[in-house]
């Protein structure tokens, strides 16, 4: 009983939240002159229509794989906000592992993809042990980590790894054998979207909330003193945390670059919605709930896309997507204020019962 | 003989531009960690400084476009800089949530924001040539000082915030010896036991909060309104970070803040030369990776087991 009303208090304030971001989104369209109706009308369409979903599902999947990881490493207190960095090596190690074996007729797919997470679990390795040998800010070092991924990916597409071909920097194309597959004809849903909505999410769902080791993480996450006691490795947690974390952001990039863009581009992550930074917002909306997050994550991609419909219907510029998202990571913090007095007032009634 | 003459001439403009640069690109990051120390000695950890910048060098530009005025330019940056500084305050110290969480949130907002009322102004097709201002921030001769040969144009020939926040570093490090950085060490070693001797602990970190935003605001503006004549998508890129490390690295002491502030500057000065000069072996992305590459190793050097303010971004709620 207790719980239900909580998860329906939850569950209602995700709603006010969500509708009293995209009411300020309104009050800022109509103050720069535009129609707030008609442009949310576009960006629904743009969406949710039956047709477009399959390409709301296309988006959501980058984002879905590196919220999740998030969910696990904010799970135990590591603040990981490099995963905008993690996204990009993952992305160009699984092109340059691509570009090299293209003559091996095999399909190589799943050792790219292994190799693309690996490389990001690689690139969060050093900040992890820094936050826990060290006690050096994590946050700082992942966000000075994610500048240095994107120039030193620059720099492999415009040095070594760049199609003498191509006129921008990004690396030759994917050969066909060693792309994903696409799974429903006449659209381009591939394989991997079903991977990560039916493998990864029920994998982190159990891992979280079903493990011994799950249980560690939230222990820790929750009270480092009681993890303690608790005789819980707490350092290990910390790093193999940040490393699911930088696997999951890097396996988000191989997939990215296999199934969608078949090469490696600078723009692997759209610049008026960056990956890694929007997957913070999702892993924070979603309470740090994995079921949450594939939810959020479709929505997230679906206001992303239909973003991109509003701007050419309605010629509202794309960065709204961006703006609703932080405003509704603004307003999720206050709801972590309201369900705390909210949860409080519920127990006491229930105690003066 | 003329010719080594010559060379050496080069040698010295080019360690004199160096040295300058340094001194000159470091305004905005001093003005900005010496204004977060003192938050920071407070027991407030203020990430979304980086967010304070980044709405202060856009509100300045899109004034100073309009108006061409720089002094409203400034005001904007100040009041936009300030508005997010007491949301992060509403946020951190009212409702006393995650001050860490807040913070990154806050800064995501004010990337959304900027990026998206820029293309509001200017539309979504930003030229390859982006709008730029007229006029932006001059250099001031300080009269007489200014004439002494190498060291005058080194020190006394920047624009005025330079002088600003040198005085300001020092301004600060007696502040903290008075009575009021008294009480605001002891809130942010031990808030309760501040507030029982009967320091309003919430009264002075908002007190904080306020100066800061104001200065955030006014660093950031400096990016479009005096080294660059236009606005950049997340133009800050980092800087509010970087002074958050340089601030471990001082070890929360604002007359280190000088070493590690002017190094830190130095470092990116000398990328900048080396992308100018443009080395064929060096490419020009490892140039730009430096001064990020420099902070995560100086934080491995000389950040380790630095002890800060016992309460630093502890959430603190008041006993009734």
């Amino acid at each position: 009983m207790l719980v239900n009303y909580l998860l329906l208090t939850r569950f209602l304030l995700i709603l006010t939240v969500i509708g009293s971001a995209f009411i300020i989104g309104a009050v800022i369209i109509a103050l720069c002159g535009g129609n707030a109706l008609l442009a949310f009308y576009w960006l629904f369409h743009g969406a949710f229509t039956p047709m477009l979903i399959p390409e709301t599902l296309i988006r959501a999947t980058p984002l879905l794989l590196i919220s999740e990881g998030l969910v696990v490493a904010f799970s135990a207190r590591m603040w990981n906000i490099g995963a905008e960095g993690q996204f990009y090596i993952g992305g160009v190690s699984a092109a340059i592992f691509c570009v090299v074996f293209k003559y091996v007729m095999l399909p190589l797919q799943p050792i790219a993809l292994l190799f693309a997470g690996l490389s990001g679990a690689l690139w969060a390795l050093a900040p992890s042990i820094l936050k826990v040998r060290y006690g050096i800010n994590e946050i700082i070092t992942t966000l000075m980590l994610n500048y240095i991924a994107i120039y030193f990916v620059s720099y492999l597409l415009q040095g070594p790894f760049r199609d003498p071909i191509s006129m921008f920097p990004e690396t030759e194309s994917i050969p066909t054998h060693l792309q994903i597959p696409v799974v429903v004809s006449g659209t381009r849903l591939h394989l991997g979207v079903v991977f990560s909505f039916l493998v990864i999410v029920p994998i982190i769902y159990y891992f979280l909330e079903r493990t011994n080791y799950g249980l560690k993480i939230k222990i820790l996450g929750a009270n480092p003193k009681a993890a303690q006691y608790s005789k819980i490795h707490s350092g290990r947690v910390m790093i193999q945390s940040m490393l699911i974390s930088g696997f999951l952001a890097g396996l988000a990039g191989g997939i990215e670059v296999l199934a969608v863009q078949h090469k490696m581009r600078l723009e692997l992550s759209p610049s008026y919605c960056q990956y890694g930074y929007t997957g913070i917002a999702i892993a924070l909306l979603s309470y740090l709930n994995p079921i949450l997050t594939a939810f959020i994550s479709i929505f997230i991609g679906g206001l992303i896309n239909g973003s991109m419909t509003m701007h050419r219907m309605a010629s509202i510029p794309v960065g709204m997507a961006n703006i609703i998202q932080s405003l509704i990571m603004v307003f999720i913090l206050i709801g972590y204020y309201v369900e705390d007095k909210l949860s409080w007032r519920v127990l006491e009634r229930l105690k003066g019962k | 003989m003329e010719s080594f003459g010559e060379a050496e001439g080069e040698m010295n403009d080019l360690i004199f531009g160096l040295i300058y640069s340094s001194i000159s690109l470091a305004t905005p990051i001093l003005l900005v960690s010496i204004a977060e120390l003192i938050v920071e000695k407070g027991g407030i950890l203020n990430l979304s400084i980086e967010g304070s910048m980044l709405i202060g060098a856009f509100s300045s530009f899109i004034i100073a476009y309009y108006t061409n005025n720089l002094l409203y330019a400034s005001i904007a940056a100040a009041l936009s800089g300030l508005l997010l500084c007491l949301l992060f305050a509403f946020l951190t110290i009212t409702l006393a949530l995650d001050q860490m969480v807040t913070g990154i949130s806050l800064n995501l907002l004010a990337l959304g924001v900027t990026s998206y009322l820029y293309r509001a102004s200017f539309g979504w097709y930003v030229s390859p040539i982006p709008p730029r201002i007229e006029r932006t921030i001059a250099t001031f001769e300080i009269p007489i000082l200014s004439r002494i040969p190498i060291v005058g144009e080194l020190i006394f020939n920047h624009i005025p915030h330079t002088y600003v926040a040198f005085i300001m570093v020092f301004a600060f490090w007696l502040l903290l010896k008075t009575d009021l950085g008294l009480k605001i060490k002891a809130i942010g070693e031990d808030p309760e036991i501040a507030e029982t001797l009967g320091v309003n602990v919430n009264a002075l970190r908002y007190f904080l909060l306020f100066m800061e935003g104001i200065i955030a605001g006014i660093s950031g503006s400096l990016l479009s309104t005096a080294y660059y004549n236009m606005f950049l998508d997340n133009m800050t890129s980092g800087r509010g970070y970087v002074a958050i490390a340089l601030i471990i690295l001082a070890r929360w002491n604002p007359l280190l803040l000088f070493p590690t502030v002017y190094f830190f500057n130095f470092i990116d000065a000398l990328q900048l030369r080396i992308q100018a000069i443009g080395l064929a072996w060096f490419p020009y992305q490892f140039s730009l990776m430096l001064p990020y590459l420099f902070t995560i190793l100086a934080l491995f050097i000389m950040g380790r087991k630095v002890r800060g303010p016992s309460s630093l971004a502890k959430p603190y709620r008041r006993l009734r």
